[in-house]
């Protein structure tokens, strides 16, 4: 008897660690908010690393493995990983996670994309024609983002519906009472303007009332030229900018320079969560990012 | 986004009375500054409000309707009903924002923050500008796309769903280039079809490339190849048409048309990802100029793995130069020096068959590896019943840094080795003296540095055997062996520039002499349009 029991305990705890719903994320930020949603009721694979360039991550084999037993996939579904997801999707053969499907989660959906162009030419560098792409960094976006993915957890498995809505309830009043934090260390340097290496925060400087409009590319995906630098350095110095942000990726050596230049402090910024120390999830993220400019802006 | 930038410039004005008295000149003229820049943001906005308010009333929205503003509102006494803090400086920040969100994701009828103007001291939390449409009206269960509803006066669409506008990409891709080289048969020293075939500038590979989804059942992929040859005349290549399913259960797919056989690595992909100008000289001489592509089908099937296992069989006619080891009539239906059949299939031991058996583990989070081993078996056209047999092996490694900008540094490794046992049969009715067997091999070995992002440095190692014979003098029948080493500028993922300098060393044989070539190319290609992705 005893035996038996331990067998079907056996069992059962098999069964419930394969009963996990299984969450591929393309991006570290999706992969955060699938784990807040769904705690301990799912296994959450992320594709990028936060420390890499989201655009061009290696379609390696293994996320062909991961996609193939995927029960949800989020993406981004703003062209952000154009250049990787769609090779892994043919290869993935998961009818589970094709678009229009519930175990597809394509967070930009219902998201108001910002700098839409109206003309698409390559000219203009790496211009996203869906609009720009790193949405994330808006904490209200980031909400909507967690419902659909509380949706469609909810959807995939049904029976753990009413805990993936409480941990989106959740999630949100974080979110909501965040707010207030981020806006009031935020809110003394409203219309301030900050310098980016790459155009990854419209959403961020939108929310926040920063302008972040001057990038030391001189068009999306293209590696600063001197004479770019130039300018904006004089810029910096007209507008007495003090700030500049670089992601982990990007090269810091060339921000110093410009940093020297003008008497501007570097700041290292991340559109992920594990991009810098101590932001495992999103909260923490935005925490560390809200605390960091306020601190240069100072 | 009108909104938050009313309530920034309302605090703003309101820190604004209360500096302290030690306040610098420089202070007054920062403050001066930054009240100017918010006199013009809020022009901006009364407009944006204006613009807001006309649509909003054109998409008549019902219980919520934005109060007339007449004449021009001014930001102070116009009663926005947003999350407006009201005339009193509250520190309140919006936690929502339907400008960038569909909807707000709370209920329409829950109380959004300080509706109407009434300071609670909040951060709206919400934002319809952002936020296109309930998240609750995406139907969990069909995903039929939100339709867009009342939040309307936006300026941007709302995206509904990922995915490009059309139904297809279509792209073209030019590849050219200038060559140097001290051999006066440069078409004959370069194994590839796509290679650089003479002194001076050559437009090998110009191509069309079409991809998309054929239906829900299906994806398509079309490649049609233009090359100019010596004489500059054009010559046109269906290089692959192909579709391929996408949802068949257990981890099957099925591909049906004219397409690249899945041999090692280099033969399934287009000369334009290739790391090198060229084509390896095993790939050339054992698997053909054109690379082993046909009419045919292919099943494969992701194996149930924990790492990644893929089978591949593929079965193709062979048949012409792209079947060069195979049903291969040869130049003028000579083939190694015997007159060909050329003959229509009798049975399945006619036609190709090509297993493939592919792995790849993840040594660690920057480093993976990638290893196959491929057959390809099948029947050639020196003599009426002459097999032709070729197994290869492959080896893939990667390193990408933790910290890839646009994929860089990056180190790559890539090694190739076949051998082929090819029955030479005493062609069309017996008409050459022996029947030989010869057992050919190669392998190929190349190194790429991604040392800086768009710079690309690479060495390749290249050898390819061809067993001697006293009966044939084919002067591809040559053993030899080649160093290369190049560098490679990608300004973009769209262009390309490279310079490549080879050195070649062909051996002698029975019929041969040995002889060194060195050769330089300065190859430049674009891309234009919506180009695929390529595959790992």
């Amino acid at each position: 008897m005893k035996k038996i029991l331990l067998i079907l305990s056996i069992v059962l705890c098999a069964f419930s660690a394969q009963a996990k719903i299984n969450v591929v994320a393309t991006l570290p930020d999706f992969g955060s908010l699938a784990r807040e949603i769904g705690g301990d009721k799912v296994d959450v694979t992320v594709m990028a690393k936060p420390t890499e360039d989201p655009h061009f991550v290696d379609a390696r084999p293994s996320f062909v493995v991961s996609m193939r037993s995927a029960d949800v996939l989020i993406d981004g579904g703003a062209e952000l990983e154009l250049g990787w997801l769609p090779p892994l999707l043919q290869n993935a053969r998961n009818p589970k996670i094709e678009i229009g499907k519930p175990g597809r989660v394509q967070a930009s959906q219902g998201i108001r994309l910002m700098n839409v162009p109206t003309n698409v030419t390559r000219a203009a560098g790496d211009v996203h024609a869906l609009g720009n792409p790193h949405f994330m960094s808006d904490p209200i976006i980031a909400k909507a983002v967690a419902q659909h993915i509380a949706q469609a957890l909810s959807a995939v498995d049904p029976a753990n519906a009413a805990f993936y809505e409480a941990n989106y309830k959740r999630f949100e009043a974080t979110i909501n009472a965040k707010l207030q934090e981020w806006g009031a260390a935020l809110l003394p340097f409203k219309g301030q303007n900050v310098v980016a290496y790459h155009d990854s925060w419209p959403y961020f400087a939108h929310r926040f009332g920063l302008n972040i409009d001057i990038f030391l590319e001189p068009k999306p995906g293209i590696p600063p030229s001197p004479s770019h630098l130039v300018e904006v350095i004089a810029q910096m110095k007209a507008q007495k900018i003090k700030t500049i942000i670089v992601e982990p990726f990007h090269d810091r050596k060339i921000a110093e320079k410009v940093a020297s230049a003008t008497g501007a402090k570097v700041v290292d910024f991340s559109q992920f969560p594990g991009g810098l120390p101590g932001t495992d999830n999103y909260v923490k993220l935005i925490d560390t990012l809200v605390s960091r400019l306020a601190a240069a802006l100072k | 986004m009108t909104i938050l930038v009313v309530i920034a410039s309302h605090h703003a004005l309101a820190q604004t009375p209360t500096p302290t008295a030690s306040a610098t000149a420089s202070d007054v003229a920062a403050l001066r500054q930054q009240v100017e820049a918010l006199t013009e943001t809020v022009k901006a906005l009364q407009q944006q409000v204006k613009d807001q308010q006309a649509a909003l009333e054109k998409a008549n929205i019902t219980g919520n309707q934005l109060p007339q503003s007449e004449g021009t509102p001014s930001v102070a006494s116009a009663p926005l009903p947003t999350p407006l803090p009201g005339a009193s400086a509250q520190e309140s920040f919006p936690t929502t924002d339907s400008s960038v969100v569909a909807n707000a994701p709370t209920a329409p009828g829950a109380p959004t923050v300080n509706a109407n103007g009434t300071a609670t001291g909040q951060f709206p939390t919400t934002d319809e500008s952002v936020v296109a449409t309930p998240a609750g009206a995406i139907s969990p269960t069909t995903g039929t796309p939100p339709t867009e509803t009342s939040t309307g006066s936006l300026t941007q669409p709302i995206t509904i769903a990922g995915g490009g506008k059309n139904y297809m990409n279509i792209s073209f891709d030019g590849m050219f280039a200038l060559a140097g080289s001290t051999a006066r048969d440069l078409s004959h020293i370069e194994v590839g079809d796509h290679d650089p075939q003479q002194r001076g500038f050559n437009a090998r590979n110009i191509e069309l490339a079409f991809d998309g989804a054929v239906d829900p059942y299906f994806e398509g992929f079309a490649n049609i190849v233009f090359k100019l040859d010596n004489d500059n005349e054009t010559e046109v290549e269906v290089e692959e048409a192909f579709m391929q399913t996408t949802n068949l259960p257990f981890g099957l797919q099925l591909k049906g048309g004219q397409f690249f056989a899945a041999f090692g690595r280099i033969n399934p992909t287009h000369p334009h990802t290739w790391d090198f100008a060229d084509d390896p000289l095993v790939n050339g001489r054992l698997l053909g100029p054109d690379g082993l592509r046909g009419v045919g089908a292919q099943i494969s099937w992701t194996l149930p793995t924990p790492w990644y296992s893929q089978l591949i069989l593929v079965s193709q006619n062979g048949r012409g130069g792209t079947g060069f080891s195979f049903r291969n009539p040869g130049d003028n239906g000579i083939f190694f020096d015997r007159e060909t059949t050329d003959r229509e299939v009798r049975g399945l031991q006619d036609f190709v068959w090509i297993p493939r058996w592919e792995n790849s583990v993840d040594l660690s989070p920057t480093q993976v590896v990638l290893a196959g081993v491929s057959g390809a078996f099948g029947s050639n056209e020196t003599g009426a019943n002459s097999r032709t047999q070729i197994c290869g092996g492959d080896f893939f490694y990667k390193w990408k840094s933790a910290h890839a900008e646009g994929g860089f540094p990056f180190v790559k490794w890539q090694t190739e080795a076949m051998y082929r046992r090819f029955e030479a049969g005493r062609g069309v009715d017996q008409t050459f003296p022996v029947a030989e067997t010869f057992h050919d091999w190669g392998m190929y070995s190349q190194v790429l540095w991604g040392f800086k992002k768009g710079w690309v440095a690479g060495v390749r190692g290249d050898y390819v055997h061809m067993q001697d014979s006293h009966f044939t003098d084919d002067l591809d029948r040559q053993s030899r062996s080649r160093v290369s080493a190049n560098l490679t500028w990608y300004p973009t993922e769209f262009s390309k520039l490279r310079l490549q300098y080879n050195h070649d060393f062909l051996e002698s044989n029975f019929f041969l002499s040995d002889r060194q070539v060195d050769s330089v190319f300065l190859q430049f290609e674009f891309i234009l349009g919506a180009h695929g992705a390529h595959k790992f």
